[in-house]
Order: structure tokens, then C-alpha cells, then sequence
């Protein structure tokens, strides 16, 4: 077990130096924070009587929106490379379970995010302090939830890089992203009395599958709570975790089904 | 003694799902490796050596057959930890200095920290990267990179070393190093495992060979078996003189190979060298050895690959259009 995690962390040590010495990935992080920044400038000078309101909501949700392209760009491209580029000519004949070098990326790519998170979360911060914004423990769990939003995102990336293209892999993942947030519409018409899903069974079958198998995004978005001053339990953040957790998992079994057969020609 | 590798009716078909033709490039390949023994791979390009290797390290898994490295399955753990591998152009995690890089692959092999420290600088002295440990492999040249995945695949210590092509790309210093450093990893009891095109090399190293062309089996044995004890024909080594005459007219000598600018070699049957000699002497020629003709690898894996077009290159072909 001790020598898994050893292995494990080597390679996921090693992504990080990856994508730490790769120029075009440091030039996207510092792209996302200076469109943190920018945005919130924009935005402050929008409104002024619903300022703080405005700052908060739209630096979270360009925060998300950054860390869940990091998420799949990387998620895509660093599998991919390894595949393209041979590397795993020389990784996979060495003692290591293919399903550990996939959760060694994986773990290499949440400590990636992790520090792109908490750079964006600075130049927030910043942002907000010169408004005087007053900070609030919730945001904290806002960016918390934020970061296990794209690590789902990015198991789902690093599931399809390994039978898909990069683009295929990429719009996939977008998918995984975009339905996810938008399940809980689904939910509600499934539930509702009228709409389209009531007398089409074709429809609704549909839908009732994609609310079973698509993660359920909006779980991790807390903006509005943040702003209108609802409590964000401790509670919450864990059952998010969990369920952030299960996915991650149910994606990297997919992944290590496919990767465990996969030749490499 | 249980054999290092054994190989049983080896297929590989490769299937091109565009445009839906299968290439066999593997078609029914047997033999074992012994322990201690040092084993080279060879035939044209296209033989299928790079795919048998593949098969080897766990990286494709077989169409039909049987193989079994270090007496388990290519992708069992414990093979894995006793297994070196250098692959055919080989690619690295280029933004590595190579110590860093035999630092995750030593984590990967179960090496403490400390181990790793011990032993990582030892071995990059040893492959000739001591001064070049310190620069990123990206910046490093093709001999270069090489020698770094020699290093990787000697990095635990292995007792079965798979080495594909280790002498691509090194300077006639890198492969007298490499040479030396095959030998000595006999004479440690390792077995080693390699395909090369550097037939010299081969002749000088091997104890047995193996000699593929097209996914089949041509040749297989120790060298003296395969290129003979000698044949029933001598050599005869000449310089010529100004105005000395064409040696193929020489009577006894049944052909001539050009050597170099003066050089040629009179190949003659065993019974006729006193007479071809005295010939060759009478008519200015200066003798410069005489010996018992055998047959060099070389024109032992000519001769198999013959009828295959010029070395193969229609193999060749195939190979640069499936990529
Ligand atoms: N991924 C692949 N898809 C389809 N065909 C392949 C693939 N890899 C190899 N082949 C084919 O298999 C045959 C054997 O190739 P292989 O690489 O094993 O040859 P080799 O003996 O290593 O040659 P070389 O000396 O050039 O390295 C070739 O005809 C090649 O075209
Ligand atoms: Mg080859």
C-alpha cells in the first residue's frame, strides 16, 4: 500500500513539474488570473449601489469557469502527450499498476489546480479588499467547492483522453461541464407537472438517464448563497466532497478498464 | 535452469482500422533466452523485432502465443522490479534534468531516497552524463539521450536488460562504452536481450542469435553454428603493385571482394591457396594474410533477407505509411 502511494506520488509529483516548466500552461494561469482581475475591474465599474454583490458573483463564477477549462486543457493534454510522445514506453515496464499512473496524473493535476486556485483567489481577494469588501469563511468554501468541481471535471478529462482524441476528449469533457450544470434544470421539469417531459416517453427516458449518470454541478456552486449571506454548513462542503469523490472514482475505474487494455503501439 | 525469456508461437497481427488491412508483423516466432546468455535480435527493418520487444515489456499484448520474461507474465509486478528496458527512440520527460527524471523511475522501482541519491549520480558517470547531469534532457543531443536511457534501463539493477537498437545514435566512443558495458553485465551474471543493426557489435557480443525477417524466423543458434567452424575456402588478402594485373585472372582464384584503394580479397577452394599464392606473387601482387574463410553475420542475415528487395526497404515502406 505505502509503495503504491510512493509510486503514485512520484508521477504525480512529476506532472506538476510538467505543467510548473511548461510556458504555454504558466502563461494560461497567469492569463486566468488577469481575467480575474480584469473582470472584476469591469464589473465594479458596472454598478455601483450592488457593487460587493456584483464582485463577489462574478469573480466566483469566472474563477469556476477558469479552473474547469485549467481542468480539461490539462486533463486532455498531459494524458495525451504521454500517449503521443512515447513517455509511457519507458513508465509503463517499470513496476507500477497502470490504474496508479492514472491516479498519479490525476493527483499531480488537483495540486496544479489547487495552486491556480489559490492565485485567483488572491487577485479576488485583492480585488475585493480595495472595495472593501469584507472577506466572509464562506467564500473560502465557495473556492473549496470550486476546486472539487474541476477535479470531477478533470477525471472526466483524463477518462476520455484515455480511448478518445484530444479534441474529442476535450468536447466531451465540455459536455461532462456543460449538462452538469444544467442537470438540476433537467431534474426540476422531470418533477414538474407540464413541459416537454411529461408526454414524451422517449424524451423523458432521456432525460431521466442523463440526470442519473451526469454529476450534478450546481452542487458545487454556492454564489448565491455567498451573497445573500446564507450559512454554508460544513455539512454541505462534506456531502459535496463525497459526491465529488464518488465520481472521481466511478471515472477512474472507467479509465483504468480502458487503460488496463489498451496497447501501445 | 529455467530460461530468461521464452517465446512460443509468437503472432502479432496489427490491424489498420482506415483502411481495414491487417500486417502481420509477428507470424509465428519461438525461441528461449537463457539466463547469463547475451542474446541479439536482428533482421531488416520491418522484421518485427520492435514488436517482439513490445510483446516482451507488457507495452502490446500478443494476437497468438506465449511468452514468459523471468519465468512470469510481461506485466506481473515482480518480472517488472528485475526487468530493464530501453525502447527504440526512446522519449523522455524532456523538462527533466536527468537525475531528476531516474528519480521518479527510481521511485517507480521501490528505491528509497537515500538509495536513490547513492546510486543515480554512479550511473550517469557511468553511461558518460557525469558533466551533463545538471541540463534539461530537451537540451541534450541525440547520442546524448541515448546514453540517458541506457542509464534508465540499468537503473534497478536488472537481471534481464531488453535493449532496443542501444546503439542508435552513439559515436564510435559511445558504442565501444556500451560494448563494454554489455559485456560486463554478463560477467555479472545479467542476461541481456538486444536488436541491433550494427552487426560487428552483434558478432562481438552475442552468444546466441536470433534472425527475423519479414515476422518470420530465418536463423537461430550460437554464432559458430550459424556462420559455421569455416568453410572448404581460404582468403587471400592482396596489395597491388602499379601494373599489376587484375587479380579475378589469377588462376584458382574463384572471386574477388575490392577491399579498398589497392586492397582486394582472392577467395579461392581450400586446395588451390599454395598455387593462387605463387601466382599472385609471380605477378607483383604483395600478400598481406592469408586465412580460412567464414562467413560474417553480415552476410549470413544478407542472405536471409535476400529476395526481400534492397534491405528491405519495401518493409520499410510499409512501416513509415502505418504511422
Ligand atoms: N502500430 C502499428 N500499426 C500497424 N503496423 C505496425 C505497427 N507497428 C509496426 N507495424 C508493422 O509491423 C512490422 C514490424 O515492425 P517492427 O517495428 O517490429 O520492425 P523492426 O524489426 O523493429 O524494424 P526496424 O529495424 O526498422 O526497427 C512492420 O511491417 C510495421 O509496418
Ligand atoms: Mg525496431
Amino acid at each position: 500500500m505505502t509503495a503504491a502511494v510512493v509510486r503514485i506520488s512520484a508521477i504525480a509529483r512529476n506532472t506538476f513539474v510538467e505543467a510548473a516548466r511548461n510556458r504555454a500552461f504558466v502563461g494560461l494561469g497567469v492569463a486566468a488570473v488577469g481575467l480575474v482581475v480584469s473582470s472584476m475591474v469591469l464589473s465594479g465599474l458596472a454598478l455601483s449601489d450592488q457593487q460587493s454583490r456584483v464582485l463577489v458573483d462574478f469573480g466566483l463564477f469566472s474563477i469556476a469557469l477558469l479552473e474547469v477549462v485549467i481542468a480539461i486543457v490539462l486533463g486532455v493534454i498531459l494524458v495525451f502527450k504521454e500517449i503521443d510522445r512515447k513517455t509511457f514506453y519507458l513508465v509503463l515496464p517499470k513496476p507500477v499498476h497502470r490504474h496508479e499512473v492514472l491516479a498519479g496524473k490525476f493527483a499531480g493535476l488537483l495540486g496544479v489546480l489547487a495552486v491556480a486556485l489559490v492565485l485567483m483567489a488572491a487577485a479576488w481577494f485583492a480585488s475585493l479588499a480595495s472595495r472593501d469588501v469584507e472577506f466572509k469563511p464562506d467564500m473560502a468554501k465557495a473556492l473549496a467547492l470550486v476546486w472539487m468541481e474541476a477535479a470531477l471535471v478533470t477525471s472526466a478529462a483524463i477518462f476520455f483522453s484515455s480511448f478518445a482524441t484530444p479534441v474529442m476528449s476535450g468536447v466531451f469533457s465540455l459536455g461532462v461541464f456543460l449538462v452538469g450544470r444544467n442537470v438540476a434544470v433537467l431534474e426540476e421539469l422531470l418533477a414538474g407537472t407540464k413541459g416537454p417531459l411529461v408526454h414524451n416517453p422517449l424524451a423523458r427516458t432521456i432525460a431521466e438517464t442523463t440526470v442519473f449518470v451526469f454529476p450534478d454541478l450546481t452542487r458545487f456552486g454556492v454564489g448565491r448563497e455567498v451573497i445573500l449571506g446564507i450559512p454554508v454548513g460544513w455539512d454541505y462542503v462534506g456531502a459535496a466532497a463525497l459526491y465529488c469523490a464518488g465520481y472521481c472514482l466511478f471515472f477512474g475505474a472507467l479509465a483504468s478498464l480502458v487503460f488496463r487494455r489498451r496497447e501501445f503501439l | 535452469m529455467d530460461d530468461a525469456i521464452v517465446v512460443e508461437g509468437l503472432v502479432k497481427t496489427f490491424r489498420t482500422p482506415l483502411r481495414r488491412r491487417k500486417v502481420e508483423a509477428v507470424r509465428s516466432v519461438s525461441f528461449r533466452v537463457g539466463r547469463g546468455e547475451i542474446f541479439g535480435f536482428l533482421g531488416p527493418n520491418g522484421a518485427g523485432k520492435t514488436t517482439t520487444i513490445k510483446v516482451l515489456v507488457g507495452l502490446v499484448r500478443p494476437t497468438a502465443g506465449r511468452v514468459t520474461v523471468l519465468g512470469g507474465a510481461p506485466d506481473d509486478m515482480g518480472v517488472k522490479r528485475r526487468l530493464g528496458f530501453l525502447p527504440e527512440q526512446p522519449y523522455f520527460y524532456d523538462y527533466l534534468k536527468p537525475t531528476e527524471l531516474l528519480d521518479v523511475f527510481g521511485a517507480l522501482f521501490g528505491m528509497s531516497r537515500a538509495e536513490r541519491r547513492r546510486v543515480i549520480p554512479d550511473l550517469l558517470d557511468r553511461v558518460g552524463l557525469g558533466a551533463a547531469k545538471d541540463r534539461a534532457i530537451r537540451k541534450f543531443s541525440k547520442g546524448m539521450q541515448q546514453r540517458v536511457g541506457i542509464a534508465q534501463a540499468l537503473l534497478n539493477d536488472p537481471d534481464l536488460v531488453i535493449l532496443d537498437e542501444p546503439m542508435s545514435g552513439l559515436d564510435p566512443i559511445g558504442r565501444r562504452e556500451v560494448i563494454d558495458l554489455i559485456a560486463s553485465l554478463k560477467a555479472r551474471g545479467k542476461t541481456v536481450f538486444f536488436s541491433s543493426h550494427i552487426l560487428a557489435d552483434v558478432e562481438r557480443l552475442a552468444d546466441r542469435v536470433v534472425i527475423l525477417d519479414r515476422g518470420v524466423m530465418k536463423a537461430s543458434g550460437t554464432l559458430p553454428e550459424l556462420l559455421g567452424q569455416g568453410t572448404d575456402e581460404r582468403e587471400v588478402v592482396l596489395r597491388a603493385a602499379p601494373g599489376s594485373p587484375d587479380p579475378a585472372s589469377l588462376p584458382g582464384v574463384s572471386r574477388v571482394e575490392a577491399l579498398s584503394p589497392g586492397l582486394v580479397r582472392a577467395i579461392c577452394p581450400a586446395g588451390r591457396s599454395d598455387p593462387v599464392l605463387a601466382a599472385a606473387l609471380a605477378a607483383g601482387f604483395a600478400v598481406v594474410s592469408v586465412a580460412e574463410r567464414r562467413m560474417t553475420l553480415e552476410e549470413l542475415v544478407v542472405s536471409h533477407a535476400a529476395g526481400a528487395g534492397p534491405g528491405g526497404i519495401g518493409a520499410g515502406g510499409t512501416a513509415g505509411g502505418a504511422s
